[in-house]
């Protein structure tokens, strides 16, 4: 068992002389996150949106599926996307494989439907009342959207941060898309699993501690965003 | 009276939820700077109606013209200058002064100052204490007060019509004399026309200049009429009757069908003191007055006759021969002819 305690020191010493391959890690897991968060985000609300609020033929199928997206297996993911971008994928001559936009992809891909399903059952919550309102105080089209929204705003942060969670965790996508390269693809989770393997449980349990401290920061800020 | 007159003109408006009728109107308009009643019971249409005239919604088929024109839900003819108070009052997640705010900030290019001043204009008109409330979230708010600004909202707007649902359904006695004073003042101040429905008769009779009923969504043009519901049971001499819960009887002419429901204009029904002789070919019944009611237009008394748990309505005899003394707790014996009822 000491090797369990072992490890913490050693991740406070990594933590504390900030290890260049340990903020590597970190950076990359950063910049993937905040690349895929902000496609899915994008694409995700205004579709989860439209389906929690709009009536339309094949709305319950379409939330069927998109329910169904929400367990999608991330090294599926990964596979997909791998063969998307490999060199004889549809995508390959874009150069994609091996690098953070990649991953971003895929994560982009497992963010979706979280974002969608939950900002749709969000949507869904609003009070019939409220688009009476609206339209009676005089908003056209646009501004039904952006005040409907505003007023589900906790719903749909809550969908992100479920989402964000699901994408700083994730291994199969990084390992698969990313290649696990160092200084390059390598984020936390999958520095984790790699230096585990090699028996170094310090380094896998610093970093471990950091996306534990990276969540700790997400829902300290979502939670000062809702007193406000 | 001129088209011009008419804020609205509706020609045959039809409207149904599901294959189920929910609005007939062949043609209703609605004077300008008018007071309109809508009375009615329950699933009558009365809300399907202020949706189709606010153009929150559009109706299957049908015209609906404002100000002449026809106009469609987002319409510019429309937005900011027609605005509809539900019966239960949506507060967006925002303070009182913003939520009063929201139609301003969105519509109308004023400053910051001059909406602030509008907000306060707006609070003041429904009886809402500036600073005790501006300042408050929407679930620091009673029913009653949360009604009162919502109502605020729509009178910052100065709006050319304001539709009211039910607006005394769930409010306290003060909130229901600011509601009406807030509209009359609307209505003196920006020749705002409005439209009430409401199922308190007293006070649509007290405000309005026009009542209407609307029954299985159409529209009669008295909201005074008596409406009766079946079912009919028939009798030996051809006519049909309907027990009331204190046993008497209401005998009508043969309906259409045994579920029909049928009208019966008060000016029909006649009032006569317990120890006076009835008409024989009338039928009679005996009641308490529970109402009098002044009808605005013609200075009518309108008494309202309880009969086990069935409410009639007659109209009070211009000849003071004809008339016995009429006071709310008196028994009274109430007449009419079965054949003047009219099947709708």
């Amino acid at each position: 068992m000491d090797f369990i305690a072992e490890g913490f020191v050693q991740a406070f010493r990594l933590l504390v002389s900030l290890d260049p391959e340990t903020f590597s890690a970190i950076l990359a897991t950063l910049k993937v996150s905040s690349y895929s968060m902000a496609a899915s985000l994008i694409v995700g609300v205004p579709l989860g949106f439209l389906l929690g609020y709009a009536r339309f033929k094949g709305r319950k199928q379409i939330r069927l599926i998109v329910d169904t997206l929400l367990s999608l297996p991330t090294v599926f993911v990964g596979l997909v996307v791998y063969a998307f971008l490999s060199n004889r994928g549809p995508f390959g001559e874009w150069g994609l494989l091996f690098t953070l936009p990649g991953i971003a992809i895929g994560q982009a891909i497992l963010a979706l439907p979280i974002v969608i399903a939950l900002t749709a059952t969000a949507v869904e919550s609003i009070d019939d009342h409220l688009r009476l309102t609206l339209i009676s105080l005089g908003a056209g089209r646009k501004q039904l959207f952006l005040t409907s929204l505003w007023e589900v705003r906790y719903g749909v942060l809550a969908a992100a941060v479920t989402a964000y969670g699901r994408v700083m965790t994730e291994v199969g996508i990084s390992m698969m898309v990313g290649g696990n390269i160092k200084w390059h693809t390598r984020t936390i989770t999958t520095a984790i699993a790699l230096e585990t393997n090699k028996g170094l449980f310090g380094m896998g349990v610093a970093l471990g501690l950091v996306l534990l401290f990276i969540a700790f920061f997400v829902n300290v800020s979502v939670s000062f965003l809702r007193k406000r | 009276m001129t088209a011009k007159n008419f804020i609205y003109q509706i020609k045959n408006l039809k409207h149904a939820y599901n294959g189920r009728p929910i609005l007939d109107i062949a043609d209703f308009s609605v004077e300008r700077a008018g007071i309109v009643g809508l009375m009615g019971p329950n699933g009558s249409g009365k809300s399907t109606l202020l949706r189709f005239l606010g153009f929150i919604e559009k109706p299957a088929e049908g015209e609906i013209r404002y100000n002449g024109k026809i106009e469609y839900p987002f319409s510019n003819a429309v937005k900011s200058h027609v605005a509809l108070l539900p019966q239960t009052p949506y507060l967006m997640k925002r303070s009182v002064s913003k939520n009063i705010a929201y139609g301003l900030v969105i519509n109308k290019k004023l400053s910051d100052r001059r909406i602030r001043e509008r907000v306060h204009e707006a609070l003041d008109m429904v009886g809402l204490d500036v600073k005790a409330f501006a300042g408050r979230q929407w679930s620091e708010l009673s029913g009653g007060e949360a009604q009162r600004a919502a109502l605020a909202a729509r009178l910052a707007l100065k709006p050319d019509v304001l539709l009211l649902d039910e607006p005394t359904a769930s409010v306290d006695a003060a909130s229901i004399q600011r509601i009406k004073d807030a509209s009359i003042q609307a209505r003196h101040e920006w020749g705002t026309t409005i439209i009430i429905a409401s199922h308190d008769r007293q006070w649509l009779l007290d405000i309005c200049d026009q009542a209407v009923h609307l029954f299985n969504g159409r529209i009669f043009d008295s909201a005074y009429e008596n409406i009766l519901f079946g079912p009919w049971y028939p009798e030996n001499n051809g006519r049909w009757k309907k027990k009331t819960a204190d046993l008497q009887s209401i005998i009508v002419s043969r309906p259409p069908h045994s579920s029909a429901a049928a009208v019966l204009d008060p000016r029909r029904v006649s009032l006569h003191p317990l120890s006076r002789p009835v008409r024989t070919d009338h039928h009679c019944m005996t009641g308490l007055i529970s109402q009098l009611t002044l009808e605005k237009n013609n200075n009518n008394v309108l008494v309202s006759v309880q009969i086990g748990n069935l409410y009639l309505t007659a109209c009070a005899s211009d000849s003071p021969a004809d008339s016995p003394l009429l006071f709310p707790g008196q028994n009274i014996k109430l007449s009419y002819h079965p054949d003047s009822v009219h099947w709708i």
